[in-house]
């Protein structure tokens, strides 16, 4: 069959995927960077930046030299790869066939697929244009070998076309460039003066091979479809077939049963992954002597279903003859649509953060009182004591730092903190007693004083003198001075917390 | 009671301290206290400079150092004296030389080898464990210390306000009784007042590389690390009297000043047992002999016996002979060398051959540099061949051996652009934000923080957080960040010199550091000698030898005279390319202006176009003098006495600071330390005193007060950016050579550049440009007539040469690889692969690159086609048998445009011999008006042009706010464009981008001196594709972008 390929190049992948998720920056000229021997490089530029001349490889320094509003914005090496991936993925729907060139381009196989669409025209333009929707600017060409097409995509006219056995006379006027060589082979061929592709067709073969290596000659021969140019799909396309070979013969009906049965576990395990159920399916039982039996089941709307397949097949089991015994099985899924996936079996999990139950629970919780509140603390490194926790915001928030156990802390924190009337040796010595809630409290042991300052980046204010206290009743606070003891004026005490 | 305060970390302990040592010592005076110790971590660095701010203010320095150990407690340790203090220079030089630069790598064992009359405090642990004891670990280590360092070891009690504070000094206390050591009381000081905790945290940041929002616990919780007042301490530590009494008895026992190291010189400086002014004057006599006739000895005996009986006096005899041995060694050698500097020109260095400037024949009175009022020690800066420094340098390690011979450090500061991106980033700005904070700050001579400055780049400036930001930068800037290495300082000592200060490894193998900067030597009483290397000497010397292969003419620095009016001539007209520091723009701009006639007007010239005299304006002044159009006048006879030379005006760094003296009344001391301090960014309060002190000064002694501002400011600008006359008048000398050799000799003078590149302003092409135009004719590389350096090709003695360009303008070639071509090039080369043993495919290719094949008959396709075959040429076995290349059909290469050559040799060589690459264009540009920038000449003032042209140099002086100069080149010669800053603006694309550039403006012609004040430019980038006839080649890419100075 005669092949026909397209590919893809996308001049702005990375810079169209951005501008999709920050539309505010569509107007704006700005670039990709990566560090390269010490120095800032443009990796990817918009389209706006690539008016303003700056192209990939530039200094950052250079372009934003030049163009002071340029945004540049930080890369990372593996994301276009991951995007160009993920692109691949999205047109395997218009063909099974797709292979990834990290240099940043998509190859299709369409053989026979261009018609379903009317046409490799229309194929072409929806293609362009769905990619359009998306935001992504491609450039496509269509030949019948990768080479060709791939010479358009890069370096001819965007949407062209060449039909069969004509890629010579479009490729030889066009730059050297276009036959995907290495930059050095490239650089030397243009030092001779090879500019189009025909300068080199004209050499003999033999000459350039010693000259260049094999390479140049391949890559002549693979644009002019003279030799195959094999393509690593993105994809694997493997056809929904189990085989089951046994190690003894079967003859009973219940080994062809146990046998049928973990066909059908591997082949619905794989079509349930793929969101898919089967039609049709063919059973094949290959005999000692050589000979095949089969049987076919057919379903009503696509089905994963182990046992309801088994249940059908189980009704033609009778109709197969073993005679000296089948030594293998394959099962093979003839038809398969698009399936909704229905759950096999009932959900058994255990009770944890994960377990809906306890989130319904606390929901109840709250419906019912809604003085109630329940809130989940994390700790945060913060020195002042009031921002040394925050707020989960859901149940599953994981803490990014340790709980602290080098300084005490109470297992309850008042807030705001309560004033209360202290006598204390001045200037920072522990208190002796404190009165709160109108009770006198005599203390006993103490110790401090910790003490804390604001986040001045945050706040501004006085700090605190933190004392530990146990009264003469064994019970434990936690108190603190605002500021340093002043001749003139009383201090403000206040009690923040309680210990267990 | 009593209390010393024996644990401070100062900025020296880079990106942990958050003030400078003088700060701290002045803290600790005003609150009283009679003695302070520094202990940065495992360095000496801040050393220096706290004991000269203790000096100043009489109080005791405890010279000390935290030292962090690799596997134990950090110990804090005090020298007793002299012999403890070797003992730690000794110590921290062990682990420096062990770890790569900036660490220090120690062990305990080290400690005990080297811990003879130190005392020693174990520093105390933060926290007490969940159990309230402490760590297991470093009850091991004091247990360890108390054993091997006992009688000297103290354990560390401090209050940190950290809540367990008085369980964890229980727990200590009780440990030391265990061990039987002695308590001691520490503060743990980071900065001076309290109100620098903001700072400390920013250090914090920028150390941990986070921001103050993710800093968390890193930093430190309170402000408590302040150095607080003695009664504040005593109420601490109330409970512990014995430790307050012990920092007394620490700081009675370590009586150790800096002032007690002695600077010895080497003896290998003297023989048969002179001393080394006996020594000294017999040199100079020897030398005075042989510099001078009888008639002119006689003359000069008097200055030399001046100067003699002043270095006597000064004790200064050593010095001379320290730089004296090199310079003669370098001199057998024949390296070239050049001394500069405020000793350098005087009649005894001339005598000595230090320096080749006769200081009597300009006038430069010895005495107007050095005095026995200014305490200053002299200063002797010696160029050498830069390619050759390095000679010099080994020699002086070979003779005083490794460890004798150390260079200078150099303390690199925060610099505003530094402070404020540190300070931005740690508070969290973005890198966006952070990049616009640096372009506010334009040139690195603004060094003010004016808020307004930032309004017009859009900032906030009322935003308190963005206050916070540049307060904390302001405070930033000045702060120690880390050491580096002088660029050729070095000291040289009797003794060894881990003893005298710590070294540090430096980048470069086998070199050592110290600790020191030269202002820490200075005041210490250190002398350090310079050996510094200069492009233009190595360029002086290969054209000395040139001239003498090639006309048998020998010449030497000393042996020039300086009165050649062709050489004069040339220099008026600014035809310098190329020159010794008169080759810049700037200074090419002012020649014509000048019109230099003799010797010091080259002198004036090299100080003339600086910062200083320029931010001072006083180049008009002098320019309308010296053309007599404005009167010469003096506001009194003082100062006419130091201004005389200049026409009235201060030119010379030392003229401003003269005036200090004279009108003002500043000491000599005084006078300096204003120089000093306008050097430095950190005083900023400093200089403004010093402003006030200088204007009533020299108001009061009845000047115009706006002529003693003038002075001033004029003075603000020599401070970093000044020349002395001394160092122009060296400088001068060399300008004058190299523009000889340039005037009489084009073909040496262009040879001997472009061997000693990279150097100067110009790329090769313009070197050969010019060289060209002077008359000479320029050879192509070749492989059987060029070497690796270029030559000079001709009959003996005839004047000129034809230069033959050498291997080593070919880009990616190296020496060594071709060295066997030439080594086998007994007869001339015929086939590409005759080469092809010797040489690499790549080294061929390269060579075919650059069209080196032509006498063998190819160019440079064909030779590359014949290259690309040799890759599949027979080896081994079948040696020497025939490939199948000979008898292939001939290929027809693709042509190769004369055009396309060019562009291909400004890829390979940077430069082309065959065309200059615009005059392909010329045809093109005709159509447009567009003028050769010969024919500028020709236009009048004011008239409107158009010209075009390769960009070599763009240019945007801070002295010039908002202009931009850019240079284009022609095949015809040279333009000069000004652009105002709003062109710029509008333009800055164009500019920045372009390579060829078009611009229209009109013709400003100032005596002589013809610029283009553009109005428009245009981009002409994609012309240069067409030299290629291809849409997708990469002419765009060969040549040179053009120098930027921003």
């Amino acid at each position: 069959m005669l092949k026909r390929y397209a590919v893809l190049w996308f001049p702005f992948l990375l810079t169209d995927w951005y501008t999709k998720h920050n539309p505010q920056l569509t107007d704006t000229p700005f670039v990709f960077a990566m560090p390269e021997r010490g120095r800032m490089c443009v990796s990817a530029v918009s389209p706006l930046a690539a008016e303003l001349g700056v192209i990939p490889n530039m200094v950052v320094a250079d372009a934003r030299a030049a163009i002071p509003k340029l945004e540049v914005l930080q890369d990372n090496p593996l994301r276009k790869e991951r995007l160009l991936k993920s692109m691949g993925l999205w047109c395997m729907r218009y063909t099974p066939m797709v292979s990834v060139d990290i240099s940043g381009y998509l190859i299709l196989d369409i053989t026979g697929c261009a018609h379903l669409w009317g046409g490799e025209e229309a194929y072409l333009q929806e293609i362009y244009l769905q990619l359009k929707q998306k935001g992504y600017e491609a450039r496509i060409g269509i030949a019948s070998t990768i080479g060709a097409a791939w010479a358009i995509a890069q370096y001819g006219q965007h949407g062209t076309i060449i039909p069969d056995n004509v890629q010579q006379e479009v490729l030889s006027t066009m730059p050297i460039a276009c036959l995907r060589l290495e930059s050095n082979l490239l650089e030397r061929l243009k030092k001779l003066g090879f500019r189009t592709v025909v300068s080199v067709m004209q050499i003999p073969p033999q000459v350039l091979k010693r000259r260049f290596g094999e390479d140049l000659g391949k890559r002549v021969r693979q644009a002019l479809g003279e030799e195959e140019e094999l393509i690593t799909p993105l994809k694997p396309v493997i056809p929904y077939a189990e085989r089951l070979p046994c190690l003894e013969p079967i003859r009973t009906a219940k080994g062809i049963e146990i046998a049928i049965e973990k066909l059908l576990g591997m082949l619905c395990k794989r079509l349930m992954g793929e969101g898919k159920g089967l039609r049709k399916a063919k059973l094949s039982c290959y005999r000692v002597d050589g000979k095949v039996k089969y049987i076919e089941v057919g379903t009503s709307r696509a089905s994963a279903h182990i046992a309801h397949l088994l249940d059908l097949f189980k009704q033609q089991i009778p109709t197969i003859a073993p005679g000296w015994g089948i030594e293998v099985f394959v099962l093979e899924a003839i038809k398969v649509e698009e399936a909704i996936p229905t759950q096999e079996l009932l959900w058994s999990g255990e009770g944890n953060l994960e377990n809906t139950a306890l989130a319904e629970l606390l929901d109840r919780f709250k419906g019912r009182d809604t003085h109630c509140r329940i809130r989940r603390f994390l700790p945060d490194e913060h020195y002042w004591p009031e921002r040394s926790i925050k707020l989960a915001t859901s149940l599953t928030e994981k803490r990014t730092t340790t709980w602290r156990t080098d300084r005490p802390r109470p297992t309850h924190l008042l807030n705001p903190p309560h004033p209360i009337e202290v006598t204390a040796p001045i200037p920072d010595y522990p208190p002796m007693l404190f009165r709160y809630n109108g009770e006198v409290h005599l203390i006993k042991k103490a110790d401090g004083p910790e003490r804390i300052e604001r986040a001045w980046w945050i706040e501004q204010g006085e700090h605190r003198d933190y004392y530990y206290v146990e009264d003469d009743q064994g019970r434990r606070y936690w108190l603190f001075r605002l500021g340093h003891y002043q001749g003139d004026r009383s201090a403000n005490w206040y009690l923040h917390g309680f210990f267990a | 009671m009593g209390y010393i305060e024996l644990q401070i970390t100062s900025n020296f302990s880079f990106l942990r301290g958050a003030s400078h040592p003088e700060e701290l010592v002045e803290q600790a005076v005003s609150l009283g206290y009679e003695a302070i110790a520094i202990t940065d971590r495992n360095s000496l660095a801040g050393a220096v400079r706290a004991h000269v701010a203790a000096r100043k203010h009489r109080i005791h320095f405890i010279l000390g150092c935290r030292l962090d150990l690799l596997d134990g407690s950090s110990l804090l340790a005090y020298p007793k004296n002299k012999k403890g203090y070797s003992q730690l220079c000794s110590l921290l030089s062990t682990g420096n030389l062990r770890a790569e630069k900036g660490k220090c790598h120690l062990y305990k064992k080290d400690v005990y080898a080297y811990k003879q009359d130190i005392i020693f405090v174990v520093v105390p642990p933060a926290t007490l464990s969940a159990g309230f004891e402490l760590d297991a670990i470093f009850i091991e280590n004091s247990t360890e210390y108390a054993a091997h360092l006992s009688g000297q070891v103290y354990l560390g009690l401090s209050r940190i306000y950290q809540g367990d504070d008085t369980k964890r000094l229980f727990r200590l206390y009780d440990l030391a009784e265990q061990l039987h050591i002695p308590v001691v009381a520490l503060g743990d000081v980071h900065y001076h007042i309290p109100e620098r905790r903001a700072l400390q945290d920013i250090l914090t940041c920028v150390r941990e590389k986070c921001t103050i929002y993710t800093a968390g616990f890193r930093l430190h919780p309170n402000a408590e690390r302040y150095l607080k007042p003695q009664g504040e301490m005593e109420r601490l530590f109330a409970s512990y009297p014995e430790a307050l009494e012990h920092t007394i008895q620490i700081a009675d026992a370590c009586r150790f000043s800096l002032d007690e190291l002695e600077y010895v010189y080497p003896e290998e400086l003297t023989q048969e047992g002179r001393s080394p002014q006996e020594e000294l004057e017999i040199w100079v006599w020897q030398g005075a002999k042989k510099r001078f006739n009888e008639e002119e000895l006689e003359k000069h005996t008097p200055t030399i016996q001046m100067e003699l009986d002043f270095i006597r006096r000064k004790n200064y005899a050593s010095y001379f002979l320290t730089v004296y041995d090199y310079v003669r060694f370098a001199r057998e050698r024949g390296i070239l060398c050049q001394g500069r500097g405020s000793a350098a020109n005087s009649i005894v260095c001339y005598c000595l051959e230090i320096t080749s400037v006769n200081p009597t024949d300009i006038k430069l009175l010895f005495a107007r540099f050095m005095s026995d009022a200014r305490d200053e020690p002299p200063d002797i800066d010696v160029d050498f061949e830069h390619e050759r420094r390095e000679e010099v340098i080994q020699y002086i390690y070979e003779k005083y051996g490794r460890d004798r011979a150390a260079i200078v450090a150099t303390v690199t500061q925060e610099r505003v652009k530094g402070a404020l991106r540190d300070v931005g980033k740690a508070m969290g700005l973005s890198m966006d934000a952070l990049n616009r904070l640096s372009q506010t700050i334009g040139s690195h001579w603004d060094s003010t923080l004016e808020p307004d400055r930032f309004k017009e780049h859009g900032f906030h400036v009322e935003d308190p957080h963005f206050r916070k930001i540049l307060e904390l930068a302001e405070q930033l800037i000045g702060f120690p960040r880390q050491l580096g290495q002088h660029t050729g300082g070095f000291v040289i000592t009797q003794g060894k010199i881990h003893e005298l200060c710590p070294i540090i490894p430096a980048r470069m193998e086998d070199r050592t550091n110290l600790e020191w900067n030269k202002d820490d030597l200075e005041a210490l009483g250190f002398l350090k000698v310079d050996v510094l290397g200069l492009g233009m000497l190595t360029c002086i010397r290969k054209g000395f030898d040139l001239i003498k292969k090639h006309y048998g003419l020998e010449l030497e620095l000393t042996s020039m005279k300086t009165d050649d009016p062709q050489v004069y001539a040339m220099i008026s007209l600014a035809d310098t390319l190329g020159v010794f520091q008169i080759e810049s723009r700037a200074q090419m701009s002012m020649l014509p202006r000048l019109k230099p006639e003799t010797f010091y007007d080259l002198v004036i010239e090299v100080a003339i176009v600086r910062p200083g005299p320029i931010q001072g304006d006083m180049v008009h002044p002098y320019l309308r003098r010296r053309k007599k159009e404005e009167p010469i006048d003096y506001p009194s006879e003082e100062i006419e006495s130091i201004l005389e030379r200049t026409l009235g005006v201060p030119l010379f760094q030392e003229q401003a600071m003269e005036i200090a003296i004279v009108a003002a009344g500043f000491t000599p001391a005084e006078a300096d330390a204003l120089r000093r301090s306008m050097a430095t960014f950190k005083s900023k309060g400093e200089v403004s005193h010093f402003r006030d002190k200088m204007v009533n000064g020299m108001v009061a002694k009845g000047y115009e007060e706006e002529f003693a501002q003038r002075v001033f400011k004029q003075l603000e600008g020599f401070g970093s950016y000044g020349f002395p006359e001394s160092h122009a008048a060296s400088f001068a000398l060399l300008v004058y050579v190299s523009s000889w050799i340039k005037c009489h000799y084009p073909d040496v003078f262009a040879a001997a550049l472009l061997n000693s590149q990279p150097m100067g302003f110009y790329q090769p092409a313009q070197i050969i440009i010019d060289a060209r135009r002077h008359g000479v004719e320029v050879l192509p590389v070749d492989i059987n007539y060029s070497v690796w350096d270029n030559t000079l090709e001709g009959e003996f003695e005839v004047k000129p040469h034809k230069l033959r360009l050498g291997f080593r303008q070919v880009k990616g070639l190296k020496e060594e690889n071709i060295e066997k071509l030439m080594q086998y090039r007994h007869n001339p080369y015929t086939r590409v692969d005759e080469l092809a043993d010797m040489l690499s495919v790549f080294t061929l290719e390269r060579l075919a690159d650059a069209d080196a094949f032509r006498s063998i008959g190819l160019d440079r396709r064909q030779a590359l086609w014949e290259v690309a075959a040799i890759q599949d040429r027979q080896v081994a076995l079948f040696k020497g048998q025939d490939t199948a290349s000979p008898q292939e059909k001939q290929i027809r290469l693709p042509f190769m445009s004369d055009s396309e050559h060019v562009v291909q040799d400004y890829a390979t060589t940077g430069l082309s011999i065959k065309a200059h690459p615009v005059s392909f264009l010329r045809k093109k540009l005709d159509l447009l008006h567009v003028l050769p920038t010969d024919k500028l000449s020709l236009v009048k003032n004011g008239m409107p042009v158009k010209v075009c042209g390769l960009i070599t140099v763009r240019q945007r002086p801070g002295t010039a706010k908002g202009v931009l100069f850019v240079t284009i080149e022609d095949e015809t010669g040279f333009a000069n464009l000004v652009l105002w800053g709003k062109v710029f603006e509008k333009y800055r694309r164009e500019i920045l981008q372009a390579k060829l550039l078009m611009v229209t403006g009109h013709i400003q012609v100032e005596e002589r001196v013809i610029h283009v004040v553009v109005q428009q430019c245009f981009n002409l980038n994609s012309w240069l594709l067409e030299l290629e006839n291809t849409p997708e080649g990469t002419a765009e890419g060969v040549f040179h972008k053009g120098r930027n100075f921003k």
